[in-house]
Parts: structure tokens; C-alpha cells; sequence
């Protein structure tokens, strides 16, 4: 089983590495302690306390706040219940006629308005670019990934976490509580 | 070796259904394949077990290049676009050449129905027969796509079968070429090979031969092909035999069924310890929009859109289960697929993500999929018996687009970021037909389409020009070599800036060809769909980069090409600018589509001097785009690879080029300046999504601005799927009666 300094798993996440040697890492067995090194870089790089649980984007964390497992920025913006998709939480920008298409597509590149419009979900703390959808009108937006916290690091990793929750998706939940005016 | 499952039944003259029931009862009683709990060939002699797979994965490469050298078609000769594999006896692919891995799981089903369907009582299984399919109603993936099967028979007993794959040049269509997209049904899905024995003692039957003959339009390469996929399957039965005369039948009955075995624990495996169980979703669509242009049938005057979703669940057990839970319905065109087809396709994904290092019918066994939709695009038969699928890989292409981001999602979540994919390219054809050069109708396809940008990783961009959905082995081929094919010369074939998307990683670029029709009385172009996006992109904005643009190739007769080229004056060797591409700009025409929206055939033919600008996309991006490394952007702009107005306004990189050198150099601090400022923006116009959701709630009861085939499309997928229409209704506060 391959393992690897935690510097040098540092420079391949942030592309720094030869690529000879990125891909001796490509071919080679993985190294089962990825995590565990990926996790404690990426917990370095934040100026919050909270323990990050899993890395969802560049950007997004799943974190342990008390006794709550949240959504939290690399900036500190907070968008709550991992079970809820992160993306009610965030900013939007839609883009969805030819003028404001054209600030990232021009002439023969670009899509047509009535058949699908371009979502921009930003990070409302420090304006990053979390998440583009391209999906027509009626489309909700994609809950991209709900992983089964419990279940991935009481029978996968063997180190469970306290305070087990029930593996569900609250998206509905939060939206019944909003009102359609 | 007492543990292990041997065959002896077998040799008792257990039928092979027998044998299928009885290995499906093993594996679900014990949830490993021909219920294997260990590997016993494996654990007595690694290193011999690793030799004969080294063997086998070599007889089955010695099969495709034999194939492809005794083929005739561009496609299998120069391209490679062809697969050999061998099979257990009861269908399970054991192993499998280069060439299009979209076909083991196919071809493992395809023996398998064979099975199912009695034909070891009647016709019965010989040495020496040949089958034969490309019937989608039996298990094929659509009907230019010939499967062959052969068996493979020791001291009198079937121990193992070899099968190929091709995609002729011509099926025999309503209209000529090999990417059935217009064909409106079944009845138009060409000549019918159905689960036929169409030869024995190695020889094709004669009324086979005459059959190509007198119903397809190029029946030498049609012909050459067939004999390309025999020779290949030979090469591998021959092969074989003395593989199992110097280890034994005995080893060789066990060590394939561990190797299948070990496939499926590999693909578990792989998912166990580099992703996380849980719930993914990507949703995705596809156009075809057709109303307006030239068809078939009245009722082919439409517009369409597919629903495309792919729901990924992972359990305790690693298990994957997939659903397309919300497919919208069958078309009437050549774009429906079957469940059987899907499966194949996500084994094809497996083979580049997930299951690559014995790559067989196992990883089929590592997860499921849900029976899609009855009456939907990947699975209309139920509803529709007579839906063509004439390229129904088109829309398996789109659809298992996302399943390269989603795998991509899981690794990233472990760290595993050099394994990431962020979605992939499109499959844009093109195919000439008409009267060639040496004044004979001929009808097939280039190449271009099977050398796609490649995915972006986590940590870098993808390469251009070297990747492709359905085969490892992307290369366009040589453009002299089409130029011998076809009636055409290559003005151009360059790579297209910043045709990967916009992201932190750049997905690799696609390129351009520029065709110029030369010696020939007339020809067809048909830009094809297997696999395109023309009004709608795809949604892949992974992490926050912008997807690749929609598909839009380009044409122009009755030019002025000739004086151009008497005056010396420039050509078209590229696109060009998007506003005014260099068709516009250099070429007067009496026809001239410069935006072509695809798929498409020319309503009329082209002649001498007409152009073809014909686009192949790259692949998708990777993050937010304001965080790529300004040094990736300025070697971008060096290579021609992305455009100063991008590199500034979507980038948001500060560069001057200097007018002596040319080359790029970029202003660090005002790009840094730039960036924060474009930040700002993006938090000042952005709105908090709840604040959207109302007044986007508005504009869906008010069908605002959505065309009409994006109206059918959900009315279908709502239809055909109540769960998902329950939860779009639900996520919307929509009434419980409402749709579109």
C-alpha cells in the first residue's frame, strides 16, 4: 500500500506536483490514509475552529459545530443542516437572456434562453463560485451530494462519530416552512 | 483445489440456461459471482494467475488488430472503433480488447440472450458457427453496431466464446450513413441482423453476403467489417485453445470465473475505500431540436428535450444503485436506448473510472440499475415496440456525462483529487454521402468525433484532443487517410480556444475541422447526433466553472472559394470569432450557415469549393474560474488557447501582450485587484436564493419564457415518474395537479 508525506499529498491537491510523478500516483495502489491527511491540510488552511467531517468542494465543508453537523464556507459563511441542500443558503445569480448570456457566452457559443437557464450559486461571505447549473426553468437545483455521515465513519473509517443522525434529506423541510409570498 | 466452483457440471452436460439460472441464484445467495468466496487460483499462484491475464488481455488485442487490419471501413481500419472480447460460456465477459468499451457488457448480455432464448437446443451451438446481432429489441445497442459471437469448444465442449463488435459505415437506413438519429422507427433502423446464425464451419452463409449486398449502400466496407469481426473472434479462438492446451482446462474454467470475481470486488472495493456511501444526484438535458428542418416523417416536425437524471445511491455495502428516476419519453427519432444498452453504458464509465484494472463483466455485478421509466427514452419499448434506435448511444452519452462528475464528487471527498473527472465532451458525427472521387456512392463517417477534449481533474487541466466517451484509445485519425475516403480536403483541423469550459482547471479542448468538398458531382454532410447539445449546455458546472458551449457547426455553398484561391487570397482554416466567424468574414455564398444549430443533414448537396466548418467539443471544467492560476492563463494565451476578452472578463486576469514578442505577460497585482472586484460584483447582484425561489415559483406557474420542448419534456417526465413529479411540485409549492 503506497503512502505518502503530507507534503507532497499538499502540493498534488494544489497541482504543484511533476507530473511524472503524479502519475507514478495515479498508477500506483492508493494510500488508505488520504483522508485522515487531506482532511488535516485543508483544516490548517481554515481560520475556524470547527472539525471538518468531509471536504464537499474546494469551498465547502461539512463541519462539526457543537452538536450540529453544518455546511461551512472556507470563509466562516455558515449554510446549515448538511442534510439540507447547502444551495437554499447560498446567493443566486440566473442568467437567462442574451444579454447577460453574453457576459460568458458570445455569438455561436451561446445556449438558448428558452431552453435552459444558467445558475450561479455564490458564496454570500466572500463571493466565491460554488456551484453553475445549467437546467431548464422548473428545474429544482441538484442536491449534489447527502453522504451517509454515520454510516461512513462508523463502518468505513471505524472511528464513529458521536451523536448518530438519521440519514434523510431536510430540503423539503426547510422549503414547506417558506412562504409563497 | 476442491473449493473451487468447478465446471465439471458443465461437462455432465448441465445446460448453459441451467447454468445462468444457476449462477444467479449464487450470486444473490451469496453476493459474490458463481458464489466465489475466495480466489483459490489466485491465492495458489499470483504470479500465474497475473501471467494468463496478461496472456488473455493480449489474445484479445491480438484479435482487434487482426480485426481491424482485415476490416474495410474507416472506422474500424483507421480508427480502431472496434472491440474483441472473450466470454464465459454463459455469457459473462472475462476479458476485453482496446477499442469502443461500451460493448463488453453487450456483448455478455447479447450470449447470454442467446441462451435465454433456447438456442442451444435449436439452432444448437457448433464448432464453427457464427452469430450474429444488431437488433436493439434483442440486446443490441442500435442497428449500425454488428455484434458477432463465436464459440469456443476443447475436446468437444463449449468452454468459452469470442465476440466482437463494429460500427459499419452504412445500416441500411432510410437515409444513408451509420448515426440513425433521423430514423423515426424501428422500420428505419436498416437491415436487421435478429439473433441470426449466419454461418458455420467459419464461413458466412451466402444469402448473408447478398442480403449486405442488396440493402446497404456500401456493402464492400459492410462485408470487409464482417470479416474484420470474424477474423478477430478466430484469432481469439485459436489462441485460446493453445492457451488452454499448455494450463489446462481446468485452470482455465476457474481462473476466468475468478477473474470475473475479482473485477466485482475490485469495483467494490474501489468505492469503499476511496468514496463515501450516501445519496448523489446531477441532473442533465439534451436537445434535439428538429421542427424546421428535414426530416422523415411529419410527426419528426418537433422540438425535443430529454430529462437526463442520474440519482446515485451507495450503501453500507458499497453497493451503487443508479436511477433515472424522472427520464422524460421516448422520441420519434433514433435516440431511444434500451435498459439493457444503459447497463453496457455504465459499464463503459466503469471502465474509465472505477473498474479499470481487470476490466470485465464484473464490475456490472458491483451495482444496479433501477428499470428505467416504461415509455421513457431509456426504456420505450414497453409503451413504444416500434421506437428507433437507430444512435441510441446519443443520449447515453449526455446522461452518463454525469456520472463521470459524480464519481469525480466521491473521490474528491476523500482526497483523491488526481482521479476526479468534472463531466464529459459531447459526440457531434459528421458523415458524407454521395458520389466519391472515384465516382462510387459511398457513405460513412470521419473520425473527428472520437478525439475529444479530455475531463478536468481536481488539480489539473484535461489535454486536448485525447480523450473520448466510448473508447480509450482516442485518435481522430489521419486526415489524408479521410481524405482517401472521402470527396473532402482539410483546410483546417485546430485546436478550438477555450473550448473546455471555464474553470480554476480547464476542461482539454476540442478542435476544429475545416472541409472543403473537392471532386465529386455531389455530396450529403450530416452532422450527427451521438451524443450532442446544440441549444442547451450541459450541466456541468462543477464546483463552479462554466460548461463547455453548445455543438454549432458551420456550412456554406456555392462559395467563392475557387477565386480565393486563384487570388491568393485567405481560406477558412478555423472558426474564428464567435460574433463573426472567419466563414463570414472571408467566403461569399449563395448559402451560408454560419450557427448552424445540430443535428442536421444539408437540404441540398454540396459541390466543388463548398465549406464545412465541423466543431468537436472538449470537455467540462473544474472550479471556479477566478481561481485558476494566472500563469495557466497566461500560457493559455500564449498557445492560442484562450482569448484575451475571456482571459479578462471571465478570468479576470490583467495581461498585456507584447507587440514586438507576442507574447502574454500578466499584471499580478491588478489581476488580483480584478478578481476581488469581480467577488464584489458577483455578491452585489447575486440574490439569497429563497428570494429567488419566490419569484422564480411565479415564472414556473406562469410558464415564463420555457419553449415548448421544454413544456412536453417535463409533462412527460412528470408522467411517467409520479415520485419525481411529486418532489419538483413539492420543492416548487406547486398544486398537486400542476404541470406544465
Amino acid at each position: 500500500m503506497a503512502g505518502y508525506d503530507e507534503s507532497e499529498i499538499e502540493k498534488l491537491i494544489d497541482g504543484k506536483l511533476p507530473w511524472t510523478r503524479v502519475q507514478e500516483i495515479m498508477k500506483d495502489a492508493k494510500d488508505a490514509d488520504r483522508i485522515e491527511k487531506w482532511v488535516a491540510i485543508l483544516q490548517r488552511r481554515v481560520k475556524w475552529p470547527e472539525r471538518i467531517l468531509l471536504p464537499l468542494t474546494p469551498c465547502l465543508f461539512i463541519v462539526q459545530k457543537g452538536r450540529s453537523r453544518i455546511v461551512k464556507c472556507r470563509c466562516g459563511q455558515e449554510f446549515g443542516d448538511y442534510r439540507a441542500n447547502w444551495k437554499l443558503e447560498a446567493l443566486i445569480h440566473v442568467r437567462e437572456t442574451e444579454a447577460s448570456l453574453r457576459e460568458v457566452y458570445r455569438g455561436s457559443e451561446q445556449p438558448d434562453p428558452a431552453w435552459v437557464q444558467i445558475r450561479e450559486y455564490s458564496c454570500p461571505g466572500c463571493g466565491a463560485q460554488l456551484e453553475v447549473e445549467a437546467v431548464p426553468r422548473g428545474c429544482p437545483p441538484d442536491f449534489n451530494f447527502l453522504p451517509d455521515l454515520d454510516t461512513f465513519y462508523r463502518d468505513w473509517l471505524e472511528r464513529p462519530l458521536p451523536d448518530e443522525q438519521e440519514f434523510a434529506d431536510k430540503t423539503l423541510e426547510v422549503v414547506r416552512s417558506w412562504s409563497e409570498e | 483445489m476442491s473449493s473451487v466452483p468447478r465446471m465439471e457440471k458443465l461437462q455432465d452436460r448441465v445446460s448453459l440456461k441451467d447454468q445462468l439460472r444457476r449462477n444467479d441464484e449464487l450470486f444473490a445467495e451469496t453476493g459474490s459471482l458463481f458464489g466465489m468466496k475466495t480466489l483459490p487460483r489466485k491465492q495458489a499462484d499470483p504470479g500465474m494467475y497475473e501471467a494468463v491475464w496478461a496472456i488473455l488481455l493480449n489474445i484479445c488485442n491480438t484479435g482487434w488488430i487482426v480485426g481491424c487490419k482485415v476490416s474495410s471501413s474507416p472506422v474500424a481500419a483507421e480508427g480502431g472503433d472496434a472491440l474483441w472480447c472473450l466470454h464465459l460460456p454463459t455469457g459473462e465477459a472475462v476479458c476485453a480488447s482496446k477499442g469502443i468499451v461500451s460493448h463488453p457488457g453487450l456483448l455478455s448480455l447479447l450470449i447470454r440472450s442467446y441462451i435465454e432464448h433456447g438456442y442451444e437446443e435449436y439452432p444448437g451451438f457448433h464448432h464453427g458457427d457464427i452469430f450474429e446481432n444488431n437488433d436493439s429489441h434483442y440486446g443490441g445497442l442500435h442497428s449500425p453496431d454488428f455484434q458477432t459471437a463465436v464459440p469456443i469448444f476443447y475436446d468437444g465442449e463449449l468452454v468459452a466464446w469470442a465476440a466482437s463488435v463494429s460500427h459499419v459505415m452504412d445500416a441500411g437506413f432510410v437515409t444513408p450513413g451509420s448515426i440513425g438519429f433521423l430514423n423515426p422507427d424501428c422500420f428505419s433502423d436498416g437491415v436487421p441482423v435478429t439473433m441470426e446464425k449466419i454461418g458455420e464451419n467459419d464461413r458466412v452463409y451466402p444469402w448473408y453476403e447478398m442480403r449486405m449486398r442488396s440493402r446497404t449502400r456500401t456493402p464492400d466496407w459492410v462485408l470487409g467489417d464482417a470479416r474484420g469481426r470474424l477474423a478477430g473472434c478466430l484469432t481469439i479462438r485459436d489462441r485460446v485453445t493453445k492457451l488452454i492446451d499448455k494450463y489446462g482446462l481446468a485452470y482455465f474454467q476457474d481462473v476466468t470465473r475468478e477473474y470475473i470475481e475479482d473485477s466485482r470486488r475490485y469495483a467494490v472495493g474501489r468505492i469503499r475505500t476511496q468514496g463515501v456511501p450516501g445519496r448523489l444526484r446531477k441532473s442533465n438535458f439534451k436537445d434535439l431540436a428538429m421542427a424546421g428542418k428535414r426530416v422523415i416523417l411529419p410527426q419528426q416536425n418537433v422540438d425535443c428535450l430529454f430529462n437526463q437524471p442520474l440519482e446515485v445511491t451507495i450503501d453500507a455495502n458499497a453497493k451503487v444503485r443508479f436511477s433515472v428516476r424522472g427520464a422524460s419519453g421516448w422520441v420519434p427519432f433514433g435516440e431511444n436506448i434500451t435498459p439493457s444498452a444503459c447497463i453496457s453504458g455504465l459499464l463503459n464509465v466503469y471502465s474509465h473510472m472505477v473498474g479499470f484494472d481487470m476490466f470485465n463483466w464484473g464490475a456490472a455485478a458491483a451495482w444496479e440499475l433501477e428499470t428505467p421509466p416504461a415509455g421513457s427514452w431509456a426504456n420505450p419499448y414497453p409503451v413504444n415496440y416500434f421506437a428507433s434506435s437507430g444512435v441510441a448511444w446519443a443520449p447515453a452519452v449526455t446522461w452518463l456525462s454525469s456520472l463521470y462528475e459524480v464519481l469525480g464528487r466521491l473521490y474528491f471527498t476523500r482526497g483523491y483529487v488526481e482521479e476526479v473527472a468534472a463531466g464529459a465532451a459531447t459526440t457531434m458525427t459528421a458523415e458524407f454521402s454521395g458520389v466519391n472521387q472515384y465516382g462510387l456512392f459511398t457513405a460513412g463517417l470521419t473520425l473527428e468525433q472520437a478525439s475529444n477534449g479530455q475531463p478536468a481533474r481536481a488539480m489539473a487541466d484535461g489535454d486536448n484532443s485525447a480523450w473520448s466517451i466510448y473508447t480509450p484509445q482516442a485518435d481522430f485519425g489521419n486526415a489524408e487517410i479521410s481524405e482517401l475516403f472521402y470527396p473532402i480536403m482539410f483546410l483546417g483541423r485546430n485546436v478550438e480556444p477555450d473550448s473546455g469550459g471555464y474553470g480554476k482547471f480547464r476542461g482539454g479542448l476540442g478542435h476544429t475541422a475545416v472541409w472543403m468538398i473537392k471532386n465529386t458531382p455531389g455530396i450529403e454532410y450530416q452532422c450527427g447526433c451521438a451524443g450532442l447539445r446544440s441549444k442547451v449546455v450541459a450541466n456541468h458546472g462543477m464546483f463552479g466553472a462554466y460548461p463547455t458551449w453548445p455543438d454549432r457547426p458551420s456550412y456554406a455553398t456555392g462559395t467563392n472559394v475557387k477565386e480565393l484561391i486563384d487570388a491568393q487570397k485567405p481560406l477558412v482554416h478555423e472558426r474564428g470569432d464567435s460574433d463573426e466567424p472567419d466563414l463570414v468574414k472571408r467566403v461569399r455564398a449563395t448559402r451560408l450557415e454560419p450557427n448552424g444549430v445540430a443535428p442536421f443533414v444539408t437540404p441540398e448537396p454540396l459541390h466543388e469549393y463548398d465549406l464545412v466548418v465541423h466543431p468537436i467539443s472538449g470537455a467540462q471544467a473544474f472550479g471556479d474560474p477566478l481561481e485558476r492560476d494566472p500563469e495557466l492563463v497566461r500560457s493559455d494565451l500564449d498557445a492560442g488557447w484562450t482569448r484575451e476578452r475571456v482571459a479578462a472578463e471571465v478570468y479576470g486576469v490583467v495581461a498585456r501582450r507584447d507587440a514586438t514578442s507576442g507574447e502574454w505577460t500578466v499584471d499580478q497585482a491588478a489581476t488580483e485587484r480584478r478578481r476581488n472586484d469581480m467577488r464584489a460584483a458577483r455578491k452585489k447582484r447575486g440574490v439569497p436564493f429563497r428570494q429567488w425561489w419566490k419569484d422564480e415559483r411565479k415564472r414556473i406557474l406562469a410558464r415564463e419564457n420555457m419553449a415548448s420542448a421544454v413544456l412536453d419534456m417535463w409533462r412527460a417526465s412528470m408522467t411517467l415518474s409520479p415520485d419525481y413529479a411529486a418532489e419538483l411540485r413539492a420543492f416548487w409549492k406547486l398544486p398537486d395537479d400542476f404541470t406544465f
